[in-house]
C-alpha cells in the first residue's frame, strides 16, 4: 500500500530532516510512527499525502509515485489519503456538519448522500447531535475527533494522523484511538505520528521509530 | 442531476454565500462598476439618437459652381445642360444665376450696394446653382459631385452647401472611436476591479483552500467559486447601469429635446436595442469572470 525507497528529505540547503528511508506499508496496517519532537514524523506523514515531494527517492503510495503525479492526478490520490494534521484545520465560518460536508462537496455527491454520509461519520466519532454546533463551541477533543470525521467521511483507503491526541486528557485520546482502531478493523491502513508511549504501549501493533533522520521499524513494540 | 452540474450549484451557491456574507463591500464593488458601465451606455446611448440627425434636419443640399470670368451666357446654358443630362438623376434642380442678375440683387442690398457702385463694371460670373434630389446618402453624392465639378475647365470655384452634413457626420465619427476607446477604458477598470476583489477574497479564504486541497479537491473546484463571483459581479454591475443609464437619460432628452426643438427637430434619447445591451452584458459578465480567474490562479499559489 505504501512504500518508500531510498527516501531523503531536506528543506533547502539545510541538512537532511529525513535520510535514507526504506519501508513497506500492506494494506490494513496500523502503524505508529514514533520519535521525538522535530525528528521527522510529521514530514514523513506528508510524504505519504502528497502534501511535500522528497528531494530524493520514491514515495509509492496505492501503486503510485507521489511525486511523479501530474497536478491534475494529485487531488485524485489525496481522496485516497484522509489526512488528520496536529491543526486540525476547521473552518470556522461553518457549522460542523458542513466542515465535514466538504470532502463530498469535493467529490460531487447528491446533498441527501451527502448528508447520510456525514451524520453517519460525525456520529462514528462520537459527535452525533452537534451538528449545528460551530467548532469554536467544542472542545478540543471535540474539535479533533470533528477532523477525523472530516478525514474518513468519503471512505480513504489509508488514514494519517499527525499527534491526534496531543493535548488531550486520558478519556479523550483513548475515544480517539478507539475511533481509529474501529477505522482499522474495516481494512483503513493507518499511520499514527505519535510521542506518547503510554498510548502506543496500549495500541501499537507496529512502530516505526525516527530519530535523527534515521529510521528503524519494529513489530508490537512500545518505544 | 450529475456530478458537474452538482459541482457547479456547489460553486455558485458559495460564490452567493460571499457575496451575501460582505453585504457593504459587494454592494460597493457592484457600484464601482456599475456607474464605470453606465458611462458607455449613456455616451452610446446619445450616439444612436444623434445618428438619425443628419438625415432628419432640413438639409438643403446644394452645389454652388461659379464659372470662370471668360465664360458667356451660352457658355453658361451649355454647361447646364450638359450637366442636366450626366446627372440629372441625382439633381432636384438646376439654375443658372446670370452675372446681371446676381448683380441687381446684391444692389438691393443696401450693404452691398455702396461696394458694387465704387467697382464701376460687375465683377460676378455666371452661376450654376445644383439641388441634390432626397437620398440617404446625400452627403456622399454632395461630395462626389463636387469633386467632379472642380475638375471642369469651366468651373473656377466649387462651393457645397452641405458641407456642415459631412462635418456632423464625421462627428459622429469621431465620437464612435471615442465611444470605443472609452469602452476598451471600461474594460480595464472592470478587470482591475474584479481582479482586486476576488484577490482579496481569495487571501481571506486561504485556510478553506488548504482544507479543500487537502481533501482532494481540484484546482477547478478550488478556482470555480470565485469565477462564479467575478461574473455575478458583471451581472449584476450590468443590471444596476443599465438603470443608472436610463434614469440619467431622461432629463437629458427632455433638456437636449429643448434644444432640438428650436432648430425644429425631435430628438429622443434612447437606450440601444435590446440585443445590443444583452450583448454588452455578456461581454462585461465574460470581462469579470475571466479578470477572476486570472487572480485566483495568481493569488492561491501557495
Amino acid at each position: 500500500m505504501i512504500q518508500f525507497k531510498h527516501v531523503f528529505k531536506s528543506y533547502g540547503r539545510g541538512k537532511n530532516i529525513l535520510a535514507d528511508i526504506n519501508f513497506d506499508i500492506q494494506a490494513g496496517e496500523f502503524i505508529f510512527v514514533s520519535g521525538p519532537s522535530g525528528a521527522g514524523k510529521s514530514t514523513l506523514l506528508k510524504l505519504i499525502g502528497g502534501l511535500e515531494p522528497p528531494s530524493r527517492g520514491s514515495v509509492i503510495v496505492k501503486g503510485q509515485q507521489v511525486h511523479k503525479l501530474s497536478a491534475r492526478a494529485h487531488p485524485y490520490l489525496r481522496r485516497a489519503v484522509g489526512v488528520i494534521l496536529q491543526d486540525t484545520h476547521l473552518l470556522y465560518d461553518r457549522n460542523a456538519i458542513h466542515n465535514v460536508l466538504l470532502p463530498l462537496e469535493v467529490l460531487g455527491l447528491e446533498r441527501s448522500v451527502s448528508l447520510k454520509r456525514a451524520r453517519a461519520a460525525m456520529e462514528k466519532v462520537g459527535l452525533a447531535g452537534k451538528e449545528e454546533f460551530n467548532p469554536v463551541e467544542m472542545s478540543g477533543g471535540e474539535q479533533q475527533r470533528l477532523a477525523i470525521a472530516r478525514a474518513i467521511v468519503n471512505r480513504p483507503a489509508i488514514l494519517i494522523a499527525d499527534e491526534p491526541t496531543a493535548n488531550l486528557d486520558a478519556t479523550s485520546a483513548a475515544r480517539i484511538m478507539d475511533v481509529f482502531l474501529d477505522f482499522n478493523r474495516v481494512g483503513v491502513t493507518t499511520l499514527i505520528a505519535s510521542h506518547d508511549h503510554r498510548l502506543m504501549a496500549k495500541y501499537a501493533r507496529r512502530t516505526m521509530l525516527i530519530e535523527d533522520g534515521r529510521f528503524s521499524d519494529r513489530a508490537g513494540v512500545a518505544l | 442531476m450529475n456530478r458537474w452540474l452538482r459541482q457547479h450549484r456547489y460553486a455558485l451557491l458559495v460564490a452567493l454565500r460571499r457575496l451575501a456574507q460582505q453585504p457593504f463591500s459587494s454592494v460597493a464593488n457592484i457600484f464601482v462598476i456599475a456607474l464605470t458601465l453606465a458611462v458607455p451606455i449613456i455616451s452610446w446611448s446619445i450616439l444612436v439618437s444623434a445618428q438619425p440627425l443628419a438625415t432628419q434636419l432640413p438639409v438643403n443640399a446644394e452645389i454652388t459652381l461659379y464659372l470662370t470670368m471668360d465664360q458667356d451666357d451660352a457658355a453658361a446654358q451649355s454647361l447646364l445642360g450638359q450637366i442636366q443630362a450626366e446627372h440629372g438623376d441625382e439633381l432636384a434642380s438646376i439654375q443658372h444665376v446670370s452675372p446681371q442678375s446676381a448683380y441687381n440683387d446684391l444692389l438691393n442690398n443696401p450693404i452691398w450696394a455702396d461696394a458694387l457702385t465704387t467697382l464701376g463694371e460687375n465683377p460676378l460670373p455666371h452661376t450654376l446653382i445644383l439641388n441634390l434630389a432626397d437620398s440617404p446618402e446625400q452627403a456622399a453624392i454632395a461630395l462626389r459631385l463636387a469633386e467632379q465639378m472642380s475638375q471642369l475647365s469651366a468651373v473656377k470655384r466649387v462651393q457645397l452647401d452641405s458641407d456642415w452634413v459631412r462635418r456632423l457626420e464625421a462627428l459622429l465619427y469621431f465620437g464612435q472611436i471615442a465611444l470605443l476607446l472609452l469602452s476598451l477604458s471600461v474594460m480595464v477598470i472592470v478587470i482591475a476591479t474584479v481582479f482586486n476583489t476576488v484577490r482579496l477574497q481569495a487571501l481571506s479564504q486561504r485556510e478553506e483552500i488548504a482544507v479543500a486541497r487537502l481533501v482532494g479537491a481540484t484546482e477547478s473546484f478550488v478556482r470555480r467559486p470565485f469565477l462564479y463571483q467575478g461574473a455575478l459581479t458583471g451581472l449584476l454591475a450590468s443590471g444596476v447601469a443599465v438603470v443608472l443609464a436610463i434614469l440619467a437619460l431622461q432629463p437629458l432628452s427632455d433638456a437636449l429635446n429643448r434644444l432640438a426643438a428650436t432648430y425644429e427637430l425631435q430628438v429622443y434619447l434612447r437606450l440601444p436595442d435590446a440585443v445590443s445591451l444583452v450583448l454588452a452584458t455578456f461581454m462585461a459578465v465574460l470581462v469579470a469572470a475571466l479578470a477572476a480567474r486570472w487572480s485566483v490562479t495568481r493569488s492561491t499559489r501557495f
